[in-house]
This record gives structure tokens, sequence and C-alpha cells, in this order.
């Protein structure tokens, strides 16, 4: 308390010979609302400035920050912290900037109680990868793929579909997913007008049609291998419907999914899980390789014109389930699946797998039902903690809004998800860091240059990715290969499984994605 | 007394034109308003620099917003097209006897904008009104800058600068101005440097040329939202459709022609002028005619258009009585000359032999009967409803679905779903297409200010925060921000006010998940028959009835009518009910015991009466015929309006 008060005095100094409060300031009785909120949250210590705004009515504004002896004064409603300043305030790695606010209504100035600013040791990923996109239903037009550094203010475009779009013919952008948080191989889909999956392979380009006439669609939700040149993909037959009177307004469905595995150097689709009473989805590898988690949902219903129709009626139904599948990348043979956790016991379904790169966590999303949490309030995080064993939904990050894809940062210390806690429809990103106990800090936002701008911005964030180098090809490379290349079909190839006695159930063949031959391997 | 019939021409045509905008085109310029956004925000200038020719389109967006006070818009339009017609004089160097020709770019300019009727809700982006005819000034400009610059280090460096920067901020304008100037200097239409050598002005010329090449692929880098292939022709609007633009785009392309064909011709024409003044003089009345004419040919004249954009402003404002006015005013509007026409076609028919005949004779008179839009009628019923006027009046005007004079038929949803499911209370569906339309054309104050209804409707206040943020933002509609703000966070409030208090006792439904698939005319019908909740609002079950009115099935008749039983405060049916029942029980031959009107039943024996004796050539001669016995009843309704096409 003494130090407290001692800071406060000396932080009243440097605000009286800044023309800012004085001796008469006193102590306001509201609370403070700031915008974004970081008040006590903990950030990494490369995070860009944690600029907010006071929300609070005043005539004036006056804030003090400061750390390690060094202290920042800004005037004005926005708390705009200069780069060279606030790398001051948070070198050192651990500590606290403690944030002190006043506020002058006529001539009286008032203090609010200080908040702090938690600096972790633990740095953040530098690069994170998103889709910036308008809010959507069924038309699209600029769909723009950026790469932020997140310990500045500068967002890259990568690319953008309006690079493609010819005439009335568009291209939908989506998907982007990068091999161990690299650039070099990464990978994201063009749909529709002049569509195909682009591939950057060891920093080379490559346009692959992943839809073979064994397969329902092409590849759609990836998952890189961390080891070798393998992507699991969804392949997923996508429809959605409008919400009558409902806060969720679109619901999106699919009448049918299955999961394959892409192998890059043989441009290869084979099988992973293709039951036709199941809909596997939403592919993820385990850290280190061997395993393969997805989710499914049980459902019999016969492939005819109205499937669709009792899919919909059913939507509430529709519980996704966790399952793991080994996988032995060196012989690219898989093991017998196994369920991981009931959802659909607990009236829920479970999407979006995705493993920290320490192997320890597994942060899924839940919800009521359904396949697209993001477009379902009730959707959360959930959190499979290996070493302890527990599973949990993660409260102390949720909001009454949706939650929704995740991704874990490269040292498995901080997380990255989407979410509508904002205003109820607008998907922001926020980060939290997990401690040693599996417990995730307050969350906080993208720290952004003007921070009201997420306020006023008619955008959403979307698919979030961390990355550790920045993205090195051009957009107009990427443009060029979508606008001017046809798509390489991809082959196919039959699945290697083994049953649980390790015997190899499955013959090998190949359909040539070119001629459509069929060879027996 | 010619020279100050000369002087005095522009200026008066000028003066015509802004009382022809502001007098008969109010609503077409009040609708180009609402259609497009400008944001007092430093966000919304930097974003328009992500596209060259962005920033003209923002200039274009700061002025089009004043046409939402027509007269004023109007008059800023007007003012920059006699700019423009002055400009084009001066810039070009155009010899007094011939300055008519400067019309023509002006009245390319006044074709684009005036000709477009339906397109303008396809347009993208929505600053056309005002950004081209800027960017012919921008063009104007740069030719006389290249003109007034003496040396040649000068006119290469503003070639050079208006090629980079301007592509940047004007697009294709710039280059079209770049390249002109060029060849001015080339074809000594620039005087001031005909003292200059053949080289020099044969190496500007090039350099011009080289520029307007060069620029668009040097800069392309620095831009990630539009193809290479397109660079020449940023700048210019388009639409969202590939047949629309490229007649939208040719007033542009003859507009851009014109102003190379000048320069490159003008040392020419000074010549002939100077030789054959009277051949001149007769040229330049004949390239005045052709202008006005042209212009008078391609503007857009549709009245069922006008009528729509009216009504549509009115049903942005509730202004229910106003959207009933609108629509009688223009179905009656010509009533004598109908039955003039009905009596020739009477007479047309006599004299044929056989029904085929006939039938062609009826085709032919088709047009001199007023038949509204299917838009028109929505807007009415919905007018009608919201009054409680509907199931006495809603047959007593004229029906149809008269096809758009437009290109391509422009889906209804397109042109007003956001309203007509708005106002029946079907919330999320206005939220799809306000978002269909921000996606396709971007935001606009009408999109917004829906958007920001929409979540105060839904008492999602942070969300309307949002929109209402961006209107507080704009000029003309940030009083109404102001005014939705407290309602936004209230549930109360909003409940009492307008339009939400009208709109809510039509959210009697519960959630079942949809698609209207870009029908709103046939989805609207359908929700009213399927969706009903197990308990609904007098409002909802009123128009469920008049919906299955508009059906024609009797089932579905009966259904709705015991549903409108269970929440009418009124015992007494209204007249059109009445007329359903006393049909529909004579059709099945049943009688439910509900109590009819004598003056009901009545008319529904003089038209039993009427069609036992009266004796047609053809079936199609019916439906105008009886109109004027019998338009006024639900039975004329059932018998004759049929198979309407709804898009």
């Amino acid at each position: 308390m003494k130090k407290h008060s001692i800071l406060l005095c000396f932080v009243m100094a440097i605000a009286s010979c800044a023309g800012g409060p004085d001796a008469g300031t006193i102590t306001s009785d509201e609370s403070l609302r700031i915008f974004p909120d970081y008040s006590e949250v903990l950030i990494p210590c490369n995070l860009a400035p944690a600029n907010f705004m006071i929300d609070n009515e005043a005539d004036a504004f006056y804030t003090v920050l400061s750390n390690n002896g060094q202290s920042v004064t800004i005037k004005g409603q926005k708390v705009r912290i200069p780069e060279k300043d606030w790398k001051r305030l948070i070198s050192g790695g651990d500590g606290r900037i403690e944030v002190n606010v006043f506020i002058r209504r006529g001539k009286e100035w008032a203090a609010f109680p200080t908040f702090g600013i938690n600096i972790s040791s633990d740095p953040i990923d530098r690069y994170i990868a998103y889709r910036k996109m308008p809010l959507i239903v069924q038309v699209y037009n600029s769909l723009e793929m950026i790469q932020r550094d997140i310990t500045c203010f500068d967002e890259k475009v990568y690319f953008s579909n309006t690079m493609v779009h010819e005439k009335s013919e568009g291209t939908c952008v989506n998907c982007h997913a990068f091999s161990n948080y690299k650039t070099d191989n990464m990978q994201f889909h063009a749909r529709e007008h002049n569509g195909g999956t682009i591939l950057v392979i060891d920093g080379a380009l490559r346009k692959v049609n992943l839809k073979t006439p064994m397969t329902i669609s092409a590849g759609v939700y990836p998952s890189w291998h961390p080891t070798h040149k393998f992507i699991a993909y969804s392949n997923n037959k996508t429809y959605q419907e409008m919400h009558m009177m409902s806060h969720d307004k679109i619901e999106v469905l699919d009448q049918e999914n299955d999961i394959v595995l892409y192998d890059i150097e043989n441009n290869a689709i084979s099988p992973i899980e293709n039951d036709s009473s199941e809909m596997e989805c939403f592919p993820t590898w385990s850290a280190d390789g061997r395993t393969l988690y997805y989710v499914s949902n049980h459902y019999e219903s016969p492939f005819d014109s109205e499937r669709f129709d009792r899919i919909l009626n059913d939507r509430l139904k529709l519980h996704f389930n966790l399952y793991a599948k080994p996988f032995d990348p060196d012989t690219r043979t898989w093991g017998p699946h196994y369920l991981v956790y009931d959802a659909a016991e607990k009236d829920s379904s479970m999407t979006w797998p995705r493993e920290s790169p320490d192997g320890r966590f597994l942060m899924t999303c839940i919800s009521t039902h359904g396949i697209f949490p993001i477009d379902q309030i009730a959707s959360d995080l959930f959190l499979f903690d290996f070493k302890t064993g527990n599973a949990r939904i993660i409260d102390e990050i949720s909001s009454p809004y949706a939650e929704s894809y995740h991704a874990w940062s490269s040292n498995s210390k901080w997380a990255m998800w989407s979410t509508r806690r904002e205003d109820g429809t607008f998907t922001r990103l926020y980060f939290s860091h997990i401690d040693e106990n599996g417990h995730f800090s307050k969350p906080f936002t993208l720290p952004q240059k003007d921070p009201e701008s997420n306020r006023k911005l008619l955008y959403e964030y979307n698919v979030p990715e961390f990355q550790i180098e920045p993205i090195s090809v051009r957009p107009e490379d990427f443009a060029k290969l979508i606008s001017e290349s046809d798509a390489i079909p991809a082959a196919f190839e039959s699945k290697r499984e083994t049953d649980n006695d390790g015997n190899l159930t499955t013959s090998d063949y190949r359909i040539d994605g070119m001629t459509g031959a069929s060879v027996q391997k | 007394m010619k020279k100050i019939t000369g002087k005095l021409a522009a200026p008066a045509i000028a003066a015509i034109l802004w009382a022809i905008l502001t007098f008969t085109q109010s609503e077409v310029l009040l609708k180009t308003s609402d259609l497009s956004l400008f944001l007092f925000d430093w966000t919304f200038l930097k974003e328009s620099f992500m596209i060259p020719g962005g920033f003209l389109g923002w200039a274009g967006s700061f002025f089009t917003q004043f046409l939402y006070i027509p007269w004023l818009g109007a008059l800023l339009w007007v003012a920059m097209l006699y700019a423009a017609g002055h400009l084009t004089v001066r810039a070009f160097g155009i010899p007094s006897k011939l300055k008519a020709l400067a019309a023509l770019p002006v009245a390319a300019l006044v074709i684009a904008n005036m000709s477009l009727g339906y397109g303008m809700f396809i347009m993208r982006p929505q600053d056309y009104f005002f950004a081209p005819t800027l960017g012919y000034l921008l063009i104007l400009g740069i030719i006389s800058a290249v003109r007034k610059a003496p040396l040649f280090w000068e006119k290469t460096a503003i070639i050079a600068v208006s090629a980079a920067a301007g592509f940047i901020v004007s697009g294709v304008f710039a280059l079209a101005g770049t390249l002109a100037a060029g060849i001015c200097v080339l074809t000594e239409a620039d005087n001031d440097c005909a003292e200059m050598n053949n080289g020099k002005k044969t190496g500007i010329a090039i350099l011009s040329l080289a520029f307007c090449i060069a620029a668009p692929v040097l800069l392309y880098g620095c831009f990630t939202r539009y193809r290479l292939a397109d660079s020449w022709s940023m700048g210019l609007p388009s639409i969202s459709d590939d047949e629309w633009t490229v007649r939208i785009r040719l007033s542009y392309w003859f507009m851009l022609g014109l102003s190379l064909l000048f320069a490159a011709l003008m040392p020419t024409l000074k010549k002939a002028v100077a030789a054959k003044s009277d051949k001149v003089r007769f040229a330049n009345v004949a390239i005045s005619i052709i202008a006005v004419l042209s212009v008078a040919t391609f503007w857009y004249k549709d009245a069922n258009f006008k009528a729509e954009l009216k009504m549509s402003l009115a049903v942005d404002r509730s202004d229910w009585e106003e959207v009933n006015d609108i629509y009688r005013q223009v179905s009656t509007k010509h009533l004598n000359r109908e039955k003039k026409a009905l009596e020739k076609r009477k007479a047309a028919i006599s004299v044929t032999g056989t029904p085929e005949q006939a039938q062609f004779v009826v085709k032919e008179y088709e047009k001199c009967f007023f038949q509204p839009t299917r838009l028109m009628v929505m807007f009415r019923d919905l007018a009608l409803l919201k009054q409680n006027k509907a199931l006495d009046t809603a047959f007593t005007m004229r029906d149809g679905a008269k096809e758009q004079k437009s290109l391509t038929q422009i889906p209804m949803a397109f042109q007003a779903g956001r309203q007509l499911y708005m106002h029946y209370g079907l919330v999320n569906m206005a939220y799809r297409w306000c978002l269909e339309d921000q996606v396709e054309h971007g935001w606009s104050y009408g999109t917004l200010r829906y958007m920001a209804a929409y979540a105060t409707l839904l008492n999602e206040t942070e969300f309307a925060a949002k929109y209402l943020g961006k209107l507080d933002r704009t000029l003309f509609h940030r009083n109404w921000s102001r005014k939705q703000r407290p309602l936004s966070a209230d549930i109360q409030k909003m409940s009492q006010e307008l339009p939400y208090r009208e709109i809510i006792p039509y959210m009697s439904f519960s959630d079942r998940m949809s698609n209207d698939l870009v029908k709103c005319e046939t989805y609207i019908m359908k929700h009213f028959a399927e969706d009903r909740d197990a308990v609904a609002s007098p409002e909802f079950d009123r128009a469920a009835l008049l919906w299955a009115m508009r059906t024609q099935n009797i089932n579905l008749f009966w259904k709705a009518l015991s549903q409108y039983l269970s929440t009418a405060s009124d015992i007494n049916l209204p007249k059109h009910v009445q007329e359903a029942v006393i049909l529909y029980s004579n059709l099945e031959k049943e009688d439910l015991g509900i109590p009819i009107d004598k003056s009901v039943k009545d008319s529904y024996a003089v038209f039993n009466e009427y069609f036992q004796h009266a004796r047609f050539s053809c079936e199609a001669e019916m439906p105008a015929s009886v109109w004027f016995k019998f338009g006024n009843t639900y039975y004329y309704y059932y018998y004759f309006i049929r198979g309407l096409q709804t898009f």
C-alpha cells in the first residue's frame, strides 16, 4: 500500500509538471472504463504497444505508464503509446506496467485506481496471419489474407482475392495453413473461378486440384504434418441456411464429410476415414506427427436428395466426438481409430482440435451442436491437459459470445483465438497465456495503432495462425499462379491401414490424376 | 443579339438541367445518395487509397452526399458540368464558333448517370454520380497544366507526375489526361509550345504514352485489390454484372475517347473553322442538337421506376400514407385515357374474326393500361397492412407484375429486400440482405441504418453501436443516429418508437432455418402461411390472411381466417375477407354461416350475373374490360390476376 502511495505521489509530481493533474486531484468514485481492456492482463514481452482509449466522459485525459523507473505520459482520450517508449516500458522481461489514469471535468482532476499491465518473459511468435473480411452470408467480394507483425503494427496483405476476380467471376480464398510456424511451406485454397489449392513447397509455388473422382470434395480444413511432407484435409460438402429469428444468424452444415491425406511429394490423395455413416472432420496432427485427431458425428441417412433437409431438421442432434488415429509417417500406415472424448454423451459437439507444440495440451471448441462453432453464441474453448488428465471448458477466457478458431504459439505458451465478445457478431483476435498449471491468464486483444479501430472496423478476423517469419511470396506471384496456371490434378491412392493386431488390411493402388489410369502397387 | 444568345445558351441549358433534376428527378437523386456513403473519418480517406482511382471515388462520395438535398446536389453537379464544358473549350482550344463540341463529353457524363435506371441498384462502387465528372475535370486540368508549362522539362515533369500520382488518385482519368496532353503537344493544339521543335514534341507525346502504359504496371506492386489487366479501367464505375458494365462504360469510353480525339484533331478543326464559317455555324447547331437529343433519348424514363423509388423512400420513413398516395396517383393517373383506350380496343376487337385476332389486338393495347411492378404491389400491401386497411382495400387497387424496364431484371431482394423483410419482422433476412448488399456494393447510408435498426430490434446494443458510430460520422444521417442510440440501449423505449413498434408485432414466429433463394415475395408468402407461432399478434394474423388471399389457395384461406378470428378485436369481417368468404363458400358449395354484409352479397350477385351474360371475343380481353366494373373486389383478383411472375 505504501509502495503504491509513493508511486502515486511520484506520478502526480510528473503529471503536475506536464500540465496535468495537480495537488487538488481527487479519487474518482466511478470505475475506469477502457477499451480494449488491458487492465491486469499478462502480455508477452515482445508485444506491440497496448494502446487503449478511455471511455469515461471527461474534458481532459491524462495517463501515466511506468515501469522499471521509466515513465511515459500520454494526454488525450486515446492512449497511443509511442513504440520507442513502449519498448522501454516492457524491456527486461517479467514486470508490471503501472497505469494511472486521470480525467478532468471542469477544473477538477480525478484519479482512477492504478491498474497494471503484467509482462511475461515468454515471448510470442512475431507474426500472425488471418483473413480479414466483411460479414458475409452467401455473396463474397473482397477477402484479404493478411500477415501482421504483432511486435508492432505492420500489417501486410499477402494475398487478396480481388487480384484474381475477372469481371463477375469471383474467387474465394480461405483456410491458410503453415508448416511448423514457417512460411516456406504453406497453403491456402482458392475456390470457384480459377480454383485450386495453392501450395508453397520449400519456397516454390504449386496449384493443385485435390478433388478426385473418389473423394467428395477438394481438400478443405488442412493440417500440415510436423515432420513429413503430408497434409491432412477434411472433405466437406458444406451448405448454410439462415436462422429466421435468432441471435445466431447463420447455420453452416455439412452434408458429407471425410478426411484424407495429401502426400505432397507424390501429389496423391488417400483416404483416412470415409465411413458413410460417420461425418469426419477437422483433422489435426499431434505434435510428434504420430497421431491424427479428428472429430466425427455418427449419422445414418441415405445419400439422396432429401439428405440435406434431414440434416437440417436434425441439426440440433449433430454432436461431434473427438477421435484419434495412430499414424506411422515413415510407412504412411494408419492404425485403427479410437474415441478420445464422447461429447455426444454430454449433448455437446466438439470441433477444431489443436494440440500444443509441446504435446501437453489439446484445445478444441465445444458447443451445443453442429460443426461450425463460430456462428454459435454457445461455443466455448475446451482444454485437454494430457499431463494431468484434466478436460474442461476454459471458463477463465470464455465470454457470453462465440469463441472459436484457435491456435497455439510455437512455444506453447500463448493461445490465440477468434471471439465475438466485443459486439456479439464481429470476430476479433484475443490472446491468453497458459501457465504450468494449465491456467489461462485474462484475455487481451490484438493491439491496434488506433485503439478505437476495432470498434469502428466493419471487418472481422478469421482463421488466425501464428508464424515465426514473414511470408516471402509476393501477392502478385500468388495472383499469377491462380490466374494463369491450371491446377494439377492429384492422384488417388489407397489407404494403408492395419488392424488392432498390426496386420495390413488394405491393398495398395493408385489412380493417376491426369489419366485416370489405375495401377496396382 | 447572336452573341448574347450564344453566351446565354450554356447557362440556360445548365439552369434547365438543374430544374429538371430538382423538380422531376428528386427521388432518383435521393436514392442515389442513400445508396452511397461518405464518412468524415480519417480511415475512410485512407481506405480510398487502396485502389487507383479510390481517391476520386472518395471525392465523388463527398459530393454525392449532397444529393440528400436534391436541389443542392443537382446544383453542385450542374455547376461541375458547366465548368467541364467551359474548361473543355479552354483546355483543347476549341474555336468559339464550334463551342458546341464541348457539350459532347458533358452529354456523355449526363447520359452515364441519367440512363442508369435500375442499374443504380447494382452499381459498384456507389460514388459514380460525381466521380467521373471530377475525373473529367482532372483530365482537363492536366491538359491545361501541360499547356501552360513553357519548358520541355516542365511539361515532361507534369506528364510524369500526372501519370503516376494521377493514376493513384484517379486511375484511368489521369492516364487519359496525360495521353491527351501528350497528343496536344504533338499536334500543336498546344499553342504555347509552338516554338518547341518537333523532336521534343514527339518526345513528350511518346513519353506520355509510355507513362500511361508503364505507370499502372510499375505501380501494381503497391496495390493488392485488383487485377493487373484491369489497371486501365481503374477509376471507372462498374456494375456487378458484365452486360451492364459494358453498357454503362460506353458513355465513359466515349468521353475519354473524345478527349483524345479533341487533342488529336483540334488544329485541323481550327483550320477548317477558319475557312468555312457557314458550315461551321450549321455544324455547331447540329452538334448542340445532337447532344441535347442524345441526353433526351438516353435519359431513363419509367413511371413505375420513379414510383418505386418514391415508395421506397417513404417506406424508409414509415410514411405509409405517402406510400399509398404514390401508388394511388400512379395507378389512376391515366384512367380517362385508359377508358378511351378500352373503347378503342373494343371497337378494334369487334372487327376481328377469330379469337386469335382478338388476342392480337388485346396484346397491341396492353401497354395502354397501367400495370404495377411486383415491388410496387409489395410496398402498397405493406403500407396498407401497417395502416390496418389491407383487408378492406388491397384488392381495390390495380395489381400486376410488369417487368422492369431494364437491361436485366434486378431481383426485388437486391432492391428492397432489407426493407420488406425488416417491416414484416423477418429481421434476420433483412440482416442477410444488408450484408449481401454491402458485400456487392459497399456500405451505404441505407444499409448502415437498416443494420443499426436490426441490431436495435434484437437488443444487440454493441452491435448497433458499430453502425450508429459510422452514421455519427456522416453529414445528413448523424441526427438519425443520435436519436437511435438511446433506443438501442433501452428495449422499452425502442418498442414504443417507429419503426420498431410497428415491426415487433410481426415477429410472432419461432426460429427455423430457411433460405429465400433470392425470391422475396414467395418467401414472405410462405412465411405467413407456415411460420405462425402458437400465439400470434393481430398484425401477424392480418398479414397472414392477406397473404393467404394472395395465394388464391382456398384451404390456406380458411386456416388463416380461423387464426385471424382468434386474434381480431373487431368481429365485423373486413370487406375483402367477406368477399373471399362468399366466393370460396360458393365454390365449395358450403355455407359456414359467417355473417356477410348485404353490400357484399349484392356485389357478388352482380358479379355472377354479369358473367352469365357477358360475351368476350377471347379470354385475354376480359381482365381490362372487367376491371372497370369489378376491379375493386376480391372476386376480380381471384379470377383475373393469375400467374404473376415474381422475382
